[in-house]
């Protein structure tokens, strides 16, 4: 009997929660026979909440929102299958298993019925409000983007940086993508809307999760979990399309070792970068700056502890809150809808297109120096740190053993991350 | 606005990237100016140079001595074997 009573006690405060504003202060108990507390038990379990979905009105950050009766039941249900179908690709398949993992979870946790953990007062919500609305985890996973990267081999041979500006192209194309589908009718994305979308083909996941919460929040969820799945399948999309766009002599082009490179370039290197992005582009400078703060305790030597942290502590608790608070987003009445589909279509367009300009601008490279480049590493130019590069020196060694190209693609890919980072600049600047 | 997206994405994608283009063009122009200058006035030997003034011919000094009284006791050790 206690342990009814207590059950009964307990269904009520989850009922509150769900439903009425009332604070706990007011919640009082009213005495009720057992027949009625048992049914007011069974309406708050979960099943019942899924048979019997409603069409709710709700109020989100301000805006009030509707929710059919399907995003409200079976909706939920099927989103639940989506974040075991995450959990299986980060587990069986090994896709970014870093980040899969907390988003699936959080999909999973936002998909309960009743418990409104995604909601303003959940647990989610409020990691969502903390950091992900107003864009601050990315930019502090940004910071131990930098503490983490290497800008050595773009210092020892600066103009493989040509490489990872044109890999930018994929972002802008499938802007064009996105606003022509728009024009064609097919489906209603905005020009931010587009641009977000765009983004993707930056295969820059922190750097897409800023500007989805910038300019399309209600999109947040697709391009993020788009972007992130992209981004693990670097290894299976990049590599046909670099064989596609080159010969066989290209692929076998030996490059010329890299100069050493002297701590102090190392060291001035952020301080120059930060100077050239406020001068030239300041809406670049929080993702910028970020970077350039995190490789500069990283190369300044002195502040091991610091730059230990952000390349492990920090980026590890940062990426648990953006992985759980994006995750929230993937809400039925957000994610089950046509648009999402596109998104994801139109992202594997945004990275095919990037990675192909990267290799064709390397052959044009090619046509004017004498320094000759193996457009394998033109790949690289999209900014996912270090697959492609991976992927670039794994191509190079397939058409010719011996042929590291690791070192040289590090060059592009890490100028990839300045140049999504500066695409991005470019797009906000665009909306103020 | 409908029909016209595509020109302002047109137009987006020529400013985007074109900025793209001159930020990463004029990093490398620094960059490669910043190498030259770096390598003429600070040259990589520059810092185990002035160890060299300072205290490294001593600590040189130092381990041959050391090294010579190791291989001395060495030496020594075998003779009275």
């Amino acid at each position: 009997m206690k342990k009814l009573l207590f059950l009964v006690l307990l269904s009520f405060g989850t009922l509150f929660a769900g439903g009425d504003e009332v604070s706990p202060a007011e919640k009082e108990y009213v005495s009720k026979d057992m027949g009625e507390m048992v049914t007011d038990f069974l309406t708050s379990t979960g099943a019942y909440a899924f048979f019997t979905a409603e069409e709710v009105t709700k109020e989100d950050h301000g805006e009030v929102i509707t929710v059919s009766e399907f995003s409200q039941g079976w909706g939920r249900f099927i989103m639940i299958l989506v974040a075991f179908l995450l959990f299986y690709l980060a587990i069986a398949k090994n896709f970014e298993p870093l980040l899969l993992l907390p988003i699936g979870f959080g999909g999973l946790l936002a998909n309960i019925p009743i418990a409104e953990i995604a909601g303003p007062d959940g647990f989610l919500g409020i990691l969502y409000d903390a950091g992900v609305s107003n864009g601050l985890f990315p930019i502090l996973i940004f910071m131990g983007v930098g503490a983490m990267t290497d800008f050595g081999p773009l210092l020892s041979n600066p103009k493989t940086a040509l490489l990872g500006g044109a890999a930018q192209f994929g972002i802008f194309a499938t802007l064009i993508g996105a606003v022509a589908l728009t024009d064609a009718g097919i489906f209603n994305f905005s020009l931010q809307d587009a641009s977000a979308i765009g983004i993707i083909g930056g295969a820059d996941g922190p750097t897409s999760i800023f500007i989805a919460s910038n300019l399309a929040p209600d999109l947040l969820g697709a391009i993020a979990v788009a972007s992130y799945s992209y981004m693990a399948l670097v290894p299976i999309i990049q590599p046909p399309i670099m064989k596609a766009l080159t010969t066989k002599e290209e692929r076998e082009i030996q490059m010329s070792s890299l100069r050493p490179v002297s701590k102090l370039e190392k060291i001035m290197f952020p301080l120059t970068i930060i100077v050239l992005t406020l001068l030239v582009l300041p809406d670049a400078t929080p993702l910028v700056g970020a970077l350039m703060f995190g490789n500069f305790l990283k190369e300044s030597g002195v502040v091991a502890r610091l730059s230990d942290t952000l390349q492990n502590a920090l980026i590890n608790i940062i990426t648990i809150f953006l992985g759980l608070a994006v995750g929230s987003k993937l809400a039925a009445d957000k994610f089950l809808v046509p648009e999402t589909l596109g998104i994801l279509a139109l992202g594997l367009i945004a990275f095919s297109i990037g990675t192909a300009a990267g290799v064709i601008m390397a052959k044009i490279m090619n046509r004017f120096s004498t320094h000759k480049i193996n457009p394998l590493i033109g790949s690289a130019g999209v900014s996912a740190v270090p697959m492609a590069a991976r992927v670039s020196n794994k191509v190079g060694m397939e058409s010719k053993p011996g042929n590291m190209l690791l070192m040289h693609a590090m060059g592009p890919n890490v100028a990839g991350v300045i140049g999504s980072a500066v695409a991005a600049g470019v797009l906000l600047s665009i909306f103020k | 606005m409908e029909g016209s997206l595509v020109s302002e994405g047109l137009k987006f994608m020529t400013l985007g990237m074109g900025t793209v283009f001159i930020f990463l063009i004029l990093m490398i122009i620094i960059l490669n100016l910043q190498a030259y200058v770096i390598n003429k006035f600070f040259p990589h030997t520059e810092i185990p140079h002035k160890r060299d003034d300072s205290t490294s011919h001593k600590d040189l000094d130092e381990e041959k001595r050391v090294v010579a009284a190791i291989v001395g006791a060495i030496s020594s050790y075998r003779g009275s074997k």
